[in-house]
């Protein structure tokens, strides 16, 4: 379970000008739900992920995940929890075009210097879940659009993570890969994954998946 | 750096760094120069301070010289015999040499006078004196002499100018190669008569006398009763020599290192300011790869694998290169920098030196600096705000 | 003054140790004054930030100074060609007065930087990361240490006279010189001996009762018996000499550089006895300490005993 109690998040610009990006935010998300932030580009949602995956800390107020208090963490605890349980889709995917699908789904994993067996399961698992198996040598810049998505996918799954953040995952395809997309959600969810997608994109809603919807305007819930 | 080496850090490190063509191949290739600049200056010094040494080796423990208003003079051959009575000394022997300068080359060569008669002062001479023909107005030279000589169309005989002025015909009997060749390169050896009339020195005098002293021990005591009973002498000892050689060889490559100093502070800040010029892309990846777990440490581990990669190749790779340089090729241009001592340019083999030490040397002035150089603009990039990436 | 290859490239790289350890010494007061773990504003992250530089500084520093330590010795081994009466380092250590100092905070600081890391990685260990503090403020003493060092360093390269006639070893690890050194062979040998082992035997003692304290403490001790018996009795099997004492002519390669295996075990096996005591115990550094020490004291016992085989006597 997530829990937000009491978010500010303010970013100093100078000495005089402080930005506040987030104002007494209070959320809370159960296990296995699907979560849609809404609002337009500024409105905070970006802020509230990276809160959200311990990849910023908050001016005042607690984000608790699992009953773990993870807006205090030094660095590298933050780090160890984003591995074990933080999966990451970008907008644009941002995986590396010059490497290989296999290089750019085993990334999250570099660290941790597994046994090269363990890592092959892992990758097995993943590029079957996600159609991409035939593809694991090829260079993720001759991949169609459909399959970087799904290599963006895979490297967000690779260490099993029970949480899915995605940053206006939809903003940038066209209405069948985005549709492509929603079914994979489904089945994430299937699965019994936490998803918190932030997007402003109305395709969502055409589907019975979306569990919860918060709007983010100007900082606050509204 | 903890104690496992993480491979596929190693693996990204290298794709990063492929990733990255132009700047990685500008870095190596400067990195690549400057490191190979200073090991052929090493190397070469290492190589003439061997020759030296091994010149130095085969020198007499004490050479008595006589000095006169601060200047060196003849000496009287009566005194070896006197130098013979004091404990500890095995041998006292009078040596005739000097240089004669052959004006159409412009160079010196050195004259040596052996006695057929007398122990020879050197090992080398022993066994050129066996092949000397005393009985005729004949000489033996080094390769360097002959290769002057013979460009000059003397291949028989040479004509020396006496200080009179008049002509002294020596015939060519053979050409010579020592242990070294160093000190054999510009030699001529010849009797020790002969010697006396081309430098018009009286038959009493001679150059110096050389002392042969068994015990190491002793040679300080000794030198210093000559210099006692022999007030007019200049008494100068192997270690001496070997002090001052090493000295001229050290204050030289010292200088170079001097120069060196400069073009790698010049060469660390082009890489920092390099490396410190982030583009959007570097950042996003920095970004990225934060968001989906890796540490700050990691980050910085991978930039430290990248750095040592670089360098490290680097200092194999100019090593190599001044190997086949120096060894190869016998170093053209920079050998000649280091062995102006002598007047004759002789052309002799750098004899191969293999010093560890030197290497270590050359590691310290190569990769730390050049890691160190990547440390702030590496942390720069692996603390930035990583949440900028999915805003 | 001093100017071969090997000093100018100590010295570039000293001037490097002070650029960088300056700027994580300037950082060290920032973190140690202001630094909240509780605070979550923009100062507390740049801190936290901050606290990353320094420790790859240290690292950094650290780990060129252990092989520079090494290479260090090997150039005053070389100097030692150039002086006149010089056998090995010993003898230029011993040309200037700043030489011993100069080499017991070497070692010192090598201990300091050593616990340093340590302390690091036990605070990285934890959450709270309750250490922050007190490691930078640590840092903050060690800088001091380090720069004297260095200071002395040049000093010493600097007022090192070619012309002057130095020590051998030989005469300044002598009981007939009066030096302090020399004092150690006043005393018996056989008392020294059984004090050696016996420290060791107490050190093997607290291992069984893991008492933190009284085991580093016997690790503190053990660094000085081990030193003296070397000097004072190991070293002359090592030379096979019963008149040569010097403790760093055994790091040529004359003797294989067995000396380097025999310093090493020495820092690695005490070290980790000193920080059973300065941080907190765990089994692995007990166990580390007694490994290596044991193994320095069957590598020295085994000298001896191979030199009896040999000869059929003791010198």
């Amino acid at each position: 379970m997530i829990e937000l109690k009491n978010i500010t998040k303010k970013y100093e610009i100078n000495k005089n000008n402080t930005i506040t990006a987030l104002k007494n935010i209070n959320i809370k998300i159960g296990e296995g739900e699907l979560v849609i932030i809404k609002g337009s580009s500024g409105s905070g949602k970006s802020t509230l992920l990276s809160l959200i995956a311990a990849l910023s800390k908050p001016t005042s107020g607690e984000v608790i995940v699992d009953s773990k208090r993870i807006s205090k963490l030094p660095d590298n605890f933050a780090s160890d929890f984003r591995q074990n349980n933080i999966g990451f889709i970008f907008q644009k995917y941002n995986l590396i075009n010059s490497l290989s699908v296999r290089d750019n789904i085993i990334l999250p994993l570099i660290p941790m210097n597994l046994n090269i067996d363990v890592l092959n399961t892992k990758l097995q698992n993943v590029i079957k879940m996600f159609h991409i198996e035939h593809k694991e040598n090829v260079l993720v810049k001759n991949l169609s659009g459909g399959e970087q998505q799904r290599v963006a996918i895979a490297r967000a799954n690779i260490n099993s993570p029970k949480i899915i953040l995605a940053d206006e995952p939809t903003a940038n395809l066209d209405e069948k890969l985005s549709l492509a997309f929603i079914e994979i959600l489904k089945e994430l969810k299937f699965q019994g994954k936490t998803i918190i997608i932030a997007t402003h994109d109305p395709l969502f809603f055409n589907f019975n998946i979306v569990d919860k919807e918060i709007k983010i305007y100007q900082g606050s819930i509204s | 750096m903890s104690s496992k080496i993480n491979i596929y850090l190693v693996e990204y490190a290298i794709n990063s760094l492929l990733r990255q063509k132009h700047k990685t191949f500008f870095i190596t290739i400067i990195l690549t120069i400057l490191i190979f600049l200073l090991s052929s200056v090493f190397l070469i010094t290492n190589s003439i301070k061997h020759e030296l040494n091994a010149t130095l080796k085969s020198l007499p423990e004490i050479i008595v010289q006589k000095s006169k208003a601060g200047r060196h003079y003849d000496i009287d051959i009566d005194m070896a015999d006197n130098l013979l009575n004091i404990t500890g000394v095995k041998s006292a022997i009078p040596r005739v040499w000097g240089y004669y300068y052959f004006y159409n080359s412009k160079t010196n060569f050195s004259i040596v006078g052996i006695d057929e008669y007398e122990e020879q002062y050197k090992d080398t001479l022993e066994k050129i004196a066996t092949t000397l023909d005393f009985s005729k107005d004949s000489m033996l030279i080094g390769k360097g002499v002959n290769r002057i000589m013979s460009k000059n169309y003397y291949k028989e005989y040479f004509n020396f100018i006496k200080p009179d002025g008049s002509i002294k015909k020596m015939e060519i009997s053979g050409v010579f190669s020592a242990d070294t060749e160093l000190e054999s390169n510009d030699m001529i050896v010849m009797s020790i008569n002969n010697a006396r009339e081309i430098f018009d020195m009286p038959s009493a005098h001679a150059t110096d006398i050389v002392v042969k002293i068994p015990n190491v021990d002793e040679i300080a005591t000794i030198a210093q009763k000559i210099k006692q009973q022999y007030p007019d002498t200049k008494v100068i000892t192997k270690d001496d020599l070997k002090i001052s050689y090493q000295n001229i060889f050290n204050y030289k490559s010292g200088l170079f290192l001097a120069l060196f100093i400069i073009s790698l502070f010049t060469f660390f800040i082009i890489i920092y300011d390099k490396l410190s010029g982030l583009s959007s892309e570097e950042k996003r990846e920095v970004g990225v790869l934060k968001a989906i777990g890796w540490r700050v440490e990691d980050v910085l581990k991978a930039k430290f694998y990248e750095g040592f990669i670089v360098s490290f190749f680097a200092y194999l790779l100019g090593l190599l290169l001044s190997f086949a340089f120096v060894y190869i090729f016998q170093a053209p241009l920079l050998k000649n920098i280091f062995i102006g001592y002598s007047e004759l340019k002789p052309s002799f083999e750098l004899p191969f030196v293999f010093d560890i030490q030197t290497l270590a040397l050359i590691f310290f002035l190569s990769v730390p600096i050049y890691i160190a150089a990547t440390i702030i603009p590496s942390w720069r990039s692996a603390t930035l705000e990583a949440d900028e990436v999915i805003r | 003054m001093l100017l071969t290859p090997e000093v100018l490239t100590l010295s570039i790289l000293n001037v490097l140790f002070v650029i960088f350890a300056t700027i994580a010494f300037v950082l060290s007061v920032k973190i140690y004054l202001n630094w909240d773990m509780n605070s979550t504003n923009q100062k507390q992250y740049q801190l936290e930030k901050y606290s990353f530089l320094n420790a790859i500084v240290i690292k950094y520093i650290f780990f060129i100074k252990i092989p520079l330590f090494l290479f260090f010795i090997f150039t005053l081994d070389k100097i030692s060609n150039i002086l006149t009466g010089a056998m090995c380092s010993a003898g230029v250590i011993d040309a200037t007065e700043y030489g011993t100092y100069l080499i017991v905070l070497k070692i010192l600081n090598l201990y300091l930087f050593a616990y340093w890391l340590k302390l690091h990685q036990q605070d990285k260990k934890d959450e709270k990361q309750l250490y922050t503090k007190l490691k930078f403020g640590i840092y903050i003493a060690l800088y001091l240490f380090f720069m004297v060092e260095i200071a002395l360093e040049g000093i010493m390269f600097y007022s090192i006279d070619i012309n002057k006639l130095v020590s051998c070893c030989s005469s300044i690890y002598s009981s007939s010189s009066t030096s302090a050194i020399s004092t150690i062979f006043s005393l018996n040998t056989k008392i020294l001996l059984s004090i050696f082992y016996g420290n060791f035997f107490l050190i093997i003692i607290f291992y069984f009762f893991k008492n933190r304290y009284l085991f580093a403490l016997s690790n503190i001790i053990f660094i000085v018996t081990a030193l003296i018996t070397l000097i004072a009795f190991f070293g002359t099997y090592i030379y096979e000499l019963p008149s040569h004492h010097c403790p760093l002519c055994f790091l040529k390669s004359e003797y294989n550089y067995i000396g380097y295996l025999i310093y090493l075990l020495l820092f690695i096996g005490t070290f980790y006895g000193l920080s059973v005591a300065l941080l907190k115990k765990s089994r692995k550094n007990y166990k580390i300490s007694l490994i290596f020490n044991s193994l320095y004291v069957i590598l020295l016992s085994l000298i001896i005993i191979v030199y009896y085989i040999k000869n059929g006597v003791l010198l």
